[in-house]
Order: structure tokens, then sequence, then C-alpha cells
């Protein structure tokens, strides 16, 4: 009997992962599939620099985490559907079976089930809610840091920029140091 | 040795500082680029790609670096959630993967003839392989987005690309693809990294992005793609790991 609830909540502890995973990468999926042409931000669902933006792919994520968009092409290795495990769950032991926490890029997700009549009533997900909570690791969440935009003269051996045209290659720097070098 | 070449709409800059086999080193090379030129131009209605366009050859007939140069084009797509995008214009256009990718093939062609050193700067964007003419990293200006006689950052670099979008130089061509509409938030965007065709596209998405083009710029420093980018009022920013000299 003992074995038995362990092999349970093991079998658990393992969809639960699942899903925790599957939870987890679904959101940089999620915008490619569902996000309206015209939209035009948050330009980078999965992206998270911005504060608020770490927090909104999974706050969409949570709201439908079993539909999966059959337009989206990638990442569909995690696909097994929630629905075939729950079925595939009959008669385990009532109750409530946390899963264990995941780190991801924007935090820590755990996932919680509930067991009632053998069978997996309900699914949820612990996500970082708002900006950079205690529960996001902030070196995970990388960004680009604020620097001096400098102007300077220097000894260089090219120069990068902008796509010149023919027309305006002339008076580029760079025209000049191929002068220099030719 | 130095030579320029105009071509693909742009001017290429070749730089051999090792001369001995430079002219036909360099002959080579820009052959190889009138060929790109004359396969993937937008411009001239015979190209591939503009026979491809309108329907006079199946994919399955067009040239392998064609097919090559669209499979590409739609992995970018996929990984920049749309941002690069071929079909931006409303037709097929790949020219912004074509110049980065064929610039990183005449450097391998130059390296796999025996150049170990050199730089091909097309346009801005900038293929670089070994020494610099000082025996030390090649040491590369990124253009200040509004003073054109200035830098705003010097970078070194020994084997690598840099990249650079902008749209100071020729207007707001970049057209975000979620709107239709000409990018805005970013005016230039800078990136480094081992591969030009994909630094140079990972430089046009971020433009197309945007201001949220930053934190998606941040998270590729992990393949080894570096980022310098100045906002439209002004702002710059830089992933920690540039190589600044």
């Amino acid at each position: 009997m003992r074995r038995s609830t362990a092999a349970a909540v093991g079998t658990l502890t393992g969809a639960a992962l699942i899903l925790g995973v599957r939870l987890s990468v679904q959101p940089p999926d999620a915008p490619v599939a569902t996000a309206p042409v015209s939209q035009e931000a948050p330009a980078d669902g999965d992206g998270g620099g911005e504060q608020e933006a770490a927090a909104e792919p999974e706050a969409t994520a949570s709201k439908k985490p079993a539909k999966k968009k059959e337009s989206d092409d990638s990442s569909s290795a995690e696909k097994p559907a929630e629905e075939e495990k729950k079925e595939e769950e009959a008669g385990l032991k009532a109750g409530t079976y946390k899963g264990k926490a995941v780190q991801n890029e924007y935090g820590t997700v755990q996932v919680t089930i509930k067991v009632s009549g053998g069978k997996i009533s309900a699914a949820d997900a612990t996500y970082p809610t708002s900006g950079f909570s205690g529960t996001i690791n902030p070196n995970a969440v990388k960004k680009l840091s604020e620097a001096t935009l400098a102007a300077q003269s220097a000894q260089v051996d090219a120069v990068s920029g902008a796509t010149a045209t023919s027309g305006s290659y002339v008076d580029s720097l760079q025209a000049a140091l191929d002068k220099a070098g030719a | 040795m130095r030579h320029v070449e105009h071509v693909m709409g742009t001017v290429v800059s070749i730089e051999l500082p090792d001369d001995s086999a430079g002219p036909e080193l360099i002959a080579s090379t820009c052959a190889w680029l009138h060929e790109v030129d004359a396969r993937f131009s937008t411009y001239r209605d015979d190209s591939e790609v503009c026979r491809f366009r309108r329907g006079e050859i199946a994919l399955d007939d067009c040239s392998a670096d064609l097919r090559h140069v669209l499979d590409r084009c739609a992995d970018l797509w996929r990984e920049t959630d749309g941002y690069f995008d071929a079909y931006a214009g409303g037709q097929l256009d790949p020219s912004g993967y074509v110049k980065g990718w064929s610039v990183e093939v005449a450097s391998q062609r130059l390296h796999d003839a025996g150049s170990g050193r050199h730089y091909l700067n097309a346009g801005g964007d900038i293929r670089m392989r070994g020494a610099g003419p000082s025996g030390g990293p090649w040491r590369v200006g990124v253009r200040h987005p509004w003073e054109a006689d200035k830098l705003s950052w010097v970078l070194a670099l020994t084997d690598g690309a840099v990249a650079t979008s902008g749209t100071y130089e020729r207007g707001a061509h970049i057209i975000n693809p979620r709107t239709g509409k000409p990018a805005t938030g970013l005016r230039s965007v800078t990136v480094t990294g081992p591969d030009l065709a994909l630094a140079d596209a990972y430089a046009t998405a971020a433009l197309a992005m945007g201001e949220a083009g930053l934190a998606w710029l941040a998270k590729k420093a992990a393949e080894g793609y570096e980022s310098a980018a100045v906002t439209d009022d002004g702002r710059a920013f830089t992933s920690p790991g540039l190589p600044v000299a």
C-alpha cells in the first residue's frame, strides 16, 4: 500500500514536472502563434528584459495551458496533451500534490495538481507574478546595460555602420580609410 | 592591399594585409560577389530571385544557394518571432540575409585559399579573420548614429563579424513586419559574433522590434552574439561581453 502510494506520488511528480516543463516551454511559442499580426508590442514574447515583459508571457500561458496551437511547428516535442495524461492516471489517490519547483529563465515555476475520483481534477502552476519578485533569479534575466553614447575619433581599421549606398559611401569614414589604405 | 568594389548596391572594401596572393584572391572574391548579385538582386529582372518570385522556376529547380538562403530566412523568421521577415515588404526579398551570408562565404573561401588574415566590409557589415595590420586584433569603429564622422564605440576582434543596422543611412527602410510600418525606437543596432549572416540578421530583427529588441538582443549573448544599440532618443546600450577595444 505504502509502496503503491509512493509510486503514484512519483508518477504524479513526474506528470507535474512534464506539465511544468511544458508550461515553461510554451510561453516563447505562444506569442508567435497567437499574437495578431497587427500587434506591435510586446515585440518579444519570451523575452522579459523589461520588468513587465518578464511576467506577461506567464500570465498568458497560465490562462490557456491546455491549448496547443497547431500552427506552431517548433518545440512540439513537448506536446503530450494533458487530457491524455489525465486519463492515463486514473486510479490515483485523492489529494493535492505539488511538483518540484522548476527554475526557468523567468523564475521558479511550481505545478500543483489535485486528484479526485482517481483523476487529476485540477492542475495549477505558480508563476512569478510581478516584476522581479523574490522568485525570480535576477541573474537569469539578462539586459543590455545603459551606457554613455560617445562621439569619438580614433584610429581604426574599419568602420561598421548602417548599410551605405554607393553614394553615401563616398563621404564615409570607411571611404577615407580605403583611400588611406589603397 | 586594399580593394574597393562596387557591388550589390553598396561598396565592399577588401583588406588583405599579406599581399603575396592578393590580386588573385581579390579577383575571385569580387567574382563571387558579382555572381551573388546576379543571382539574388531584386533589382535585376533576370535574377534567380526575381524569376522564382514570378513563379517562372520552381523551388526544386532553384540553385542550391537560393534554397539555402530561403531555408535560413525561414529559420531566422522563427528565431526572431517573425521580426526578420524576407517577405516584410510584401514579396520575397532575401537581401537582408544575402549580403551578410555572401561575405561570410567570401571570407571562408579566402581562408580556404590560404588567407588567414583579412577583412571584408560590405557597406558597414564586416567579417574579419586573423590579426589586424598592427599584429593585434582588428580595430572596428561603430559609426555614431548622428555624427557621420564620429564613432560611438571602438571594438577589437580577430575572428568574427560586426554588423550594424540603422535608420540613419537609408531612412526608415526597415519594416516592422507586425505593423507593416517603418520600425521606430532604435536608431542603430550593432551585433558582433562568429557569423556575419546571423549578426546582420539579428541586428535587422532587433531594429524592427524597436526598444523591445534590447531585451531580445541580451539573450543572444549566450550564443556568442554581443550587441550595442542606440535608441531614437540617444540612449546607448551595450551587452556585458561587447568586445570594446
